[in-house]
Formats: structure tokens, C-alpha cells, sequence
């Protein structure tokens, strides 16, 4: 681990937008005022889409990573907080403003290997260093959508497919398999609705 | 640690916050464990004798927050999250990407937790300023929490209970009673054979 050259959280609402460890990649798209911090931020950060990362002003990410694939396009709003978050994102991963996501959460829109047995030996063939550019066979995604004003406690997971809706309460721990509705509140694994707000 | 606050062995360029007591045999790992340490009481952090915090233990302890380790206390790598006590007793044992909070530091409501996180953007530091009431959390004498736990605002575990990995503590826990789960529920208490061992 690197020390970080200066606090994520020292920073004015008017500055340009930053990464604190080096140059943001160039299919970035920041809003002012908003802060990366860590040295993995980027490392695997793979996408080839023009942008393949959207942030709106005023957000905090510190110590997220932004493992994004080939094709993965990962939007996020306004006023986002994130703290030591994981985003596993192969296709789509929409977050909206004023979502607070707590620490070491886990947010995947992919199940990284197919299901079939015989394609899940295919697919370790693809990958292991003996696979020699052999293609990878196709791998389930579906976007992942957390809409506005949305709270997830730390050490949660947030699964394929799933839309949290807006202003719901997500507690720490949590893993989220299904769809939650609108100011939820949930918990669990897999999680439930414990309340409503 | 040295007098100057600094610790001998750190790879971080931090010190030792000068209102934590740190028992000369206590062992702190890294400073960096105090990077969102931001607390304003007599003693934010008291680590006890032979107590032991390492890499990944985080202390984020808001302006009015303690937190107490007790003697030969094990953090092996928590996110201690506190605006008013946290307790870790004696002998206790905590394992990697654990989290104990007393405070959810949002409000509920998602209209008042809105306002609340537009305004961390424009203030300096960045930080959630206790936009809920904190509960005090207790981890009992010699109780073991296993890794990637979560315990809650307002729970006590209780002396020698053992929390299984993964589980979330939702509600106290019974001193030595084994809970396991997300929620955690009890699985058992632990036996008399078990209780004697080793007395």
C-alpha cells in the first residue's frame, strides 16, 4: 500500500476534479470538486468505451476501485460518497446523487463465469496462462442500478441485476440478491425488508 | 512508540495522536490506523497492556468518541467506527474486516440524509458529522468476533460469546453463547466440559 500523498477529504467544492495518485484516465468524465483517492483506483480499469466512467461534481470516492471491463460503462451522480468500495463492472453500473456507500462493499453487475459446467472449464481454459487468446465463452451481466439518495452500510454486496430504489436503507452486511423497493429498509443475507421509511 | 509519537517499525509518516494512551507493551502496527481519527475527548483511543492492533485496523473516531481496547486485546484489522464508546475488554479478540459502529452516522430518513450528505461535500474535511444519535458498543471479556463481521450501533456482546465469520449483530449477545449468521442468531451456549477446559 502506498501512503497517499495528501487527504482525500482536505479538498474545496470549486477545485478541478482529481485523482490524488497520478492523471485521471482519459475516458473519465469528473465534475468539479470531485476527489479520487487510492492507488488502485485504476488499476484495473479496462474499459474501452469512450467515457467509461461518469462522475457528477462534489463527490468523495476514496480508496474506491474501478475494476471495469472492455465494455463497461459505470455512471455515478452528484454528491456521492464511497468509501473503500469494490465495482466489479462488466457492462453497466448506474448509481445516482446523494448515494453514501460505506466501507469495503462489494458491487459486481457480472457473474464472471458461466453456470454450464462444460463452459465453466472452457472459460478456466480461456483464462489460465495455457489458453493462449482463446476466447472466453459468453458470461451472464445485467446492469446494476442504485437510484438517488440511497444508503449502503459497509460490508455489503450488491449482485447482478439488482435496482435499489430511491432512499432506501441498506444495512451493513447486507447481501442483495433481489430488487429493493423505493426508502426500503433492508438487511440480511440474502436480505429482506426489515422496514420502511 | 517513540517520543516523538512516531512508531520505530511504521511505513506510513504518521504519529500516534497526542490524546491516545498506548500502554508501553501494547503493540500498534501502523499510524496509519489513525488517518480518520479525528476525536476531541481526554482520551480518544486507550489501548491497554499487551494489546495488539494491525494492519487494516482503522480508527474513525468522530470529535466525540472513545474508544477503549483492553489488556491483550487482539485487533487484527477493524473498522472501528465511533462517535461515543466503543469497548473492547480484555483478552478479546477481533479478526480482520470486522466493523463495529456505534453510530450509522446518517439520518434514516432519506430527506434529512440528503441534506446531510450535500453539505460533507462542502465541508472541510469531508466528513459525516454524526447525522444520527451514537449507541455505545461493548465486545465482553474475551469474546472472539470472526472475520467480515458487522456489529451494530447499541450491541453488547457479552463475555466469552463467540460471533462466527461473516455473522451481522443485530441484538446482544449472551456471554458464552455462540451466534453465527446475517442476522446473527444464537446456535448454542457454549458447554460445561468446554467452560472447564483449561480453568
Amino acid at each position: 500500500m502506498q501512503p497517499p500523498r495528501e487527504n482525500v477529504h482536505d479538498r474545496l467544492p470549486g477545485e478541478a476534479p482529481r485523482w490524488l495518485h497520478g492523471e485521471l484516465p482519459v475516458n473519465v468524465r469528473a465534475g468539479q470538486g470531485t476527489t479520487i483517492s487510492g492507488d488502485l483506483a485504476f488499476k484495473r480499469f479496462l474499459s474501452g468505451r469512450t467515457p467509461a466512467l461518469v462522475l457528477g461534481a462534489h463527490c468523495t470516492m476514496d480508496g474506491v476501485q474501478f475494476a471495469v471491463g472492455a465494455d463497461g460503462v459505470v455512471e455515478i451522480g452528484e454528491y456521492c460518497y464511497f468509501t473503500n468500495v469494490v465495482l466489479l463492472c462488466e457492462l453497466a453500473v448506474q448509481v445516482g446523487s446523494y448515494v453514501v456507500i460505506g466501507w469495503n462493499v462489494t458491487i459486481a453487475d457480472t457473474d464472471f463465469h458461466p453456470i454450464a459446467p462444460a463452459l465453466r472449464i472452457a472459460d478456466a481454459i480461456a483464462c489460465s496462462p495455457l489458453g493462449q487468446g482463446r476466447p472466453r465463452p459468453p458470461i451472464p451481466r445485467q446492469p446494476v442500478v442504485i437510484e438517488d439518495d440511497v444508503w449502503i452500510g459497509p460490508n455489503a454486496t450488491i449482485l447482478k441485476g439488482v435496482r435499489i430504489g430511491a432512499g432506501a436503507f441498506v444495512e451493513p452486511g447486507a447481501l442483495i440478491t433481489r430488487d429493493v423497493p423505493a426508502r426500503a429498509r433492508v438487511a440480511g443475507n440474502p436480505a429482506e425488508v426489515i422496514g420502511r421509511l | 512508540m517513540a517520543a516523538d509519537r512516531t512508531l520505530p517499525w511504521d511505513w506510513f509518516p504518521g504519529k500516534i495522536p497526542a490524546n491516545v494512551t498506548v500502554a508501553d507493551s501494547a503493540y500498534v502496527e501502523t499510524s496509519f490506523s489513525f488517518l480518520l481519527y479525528r476525536s476531541e475527548r481526554t482520551s480518544g483511543v486507550t489501548i491497554g497492556r499487551g494489546a495488539s492492533t494491525y494492519l487494516g485496523t482503522m480508527f474513525d473516531v468522530g470529535p466525540n468518541g472513545r474508544v477503549s481496547l483492553g489488556d491483550y486485546a487482539l485487533v487484527h484489522g477493524a473498522r472501528i467506527i465511533c462517535d461515543a464508546d466503543v469497548t473492547i475488554d480484555d483478552y478479546a479478540l477481533i479478526s480482520w474486516n470486522v466493523v463495529v459502529m456505534d453510530s450509522y452516522r446518517v439520518p434514516l430518513d432519506p430527506d434529512a440524509r440528503r441534506d446531510e450528505v450535500r453539505r460533507l461535500a462542502h465541508r472541510q474535511p469531508r466528513r459525516l458529522e454524526g447525522g444520527a444519535p451514537a449507541q455505545p458498543v461493548c465486545v465482553g471479556r474475551g469474546a472472539w468476533i470472526g472475520f467480515d463481521s458487522c456489529v451494530l450501533p447499541g450491541v453488547t456482546v457479552g463475555a466469552g460469546a463467540i460471533v462466527g465469520a461473516r455473522s451481522v449483530v443485530t441484538v446482544d449477545v449472551e456471554p458464552f453463547t455462540i451466534v453465527a449468521g446475517n442476522p446473527a442468531r444464537p446456535i448454542r451456549r457454549l458447554t460445561d466440559e468446554e467452560m472447564a477446559h483449561g480453568r
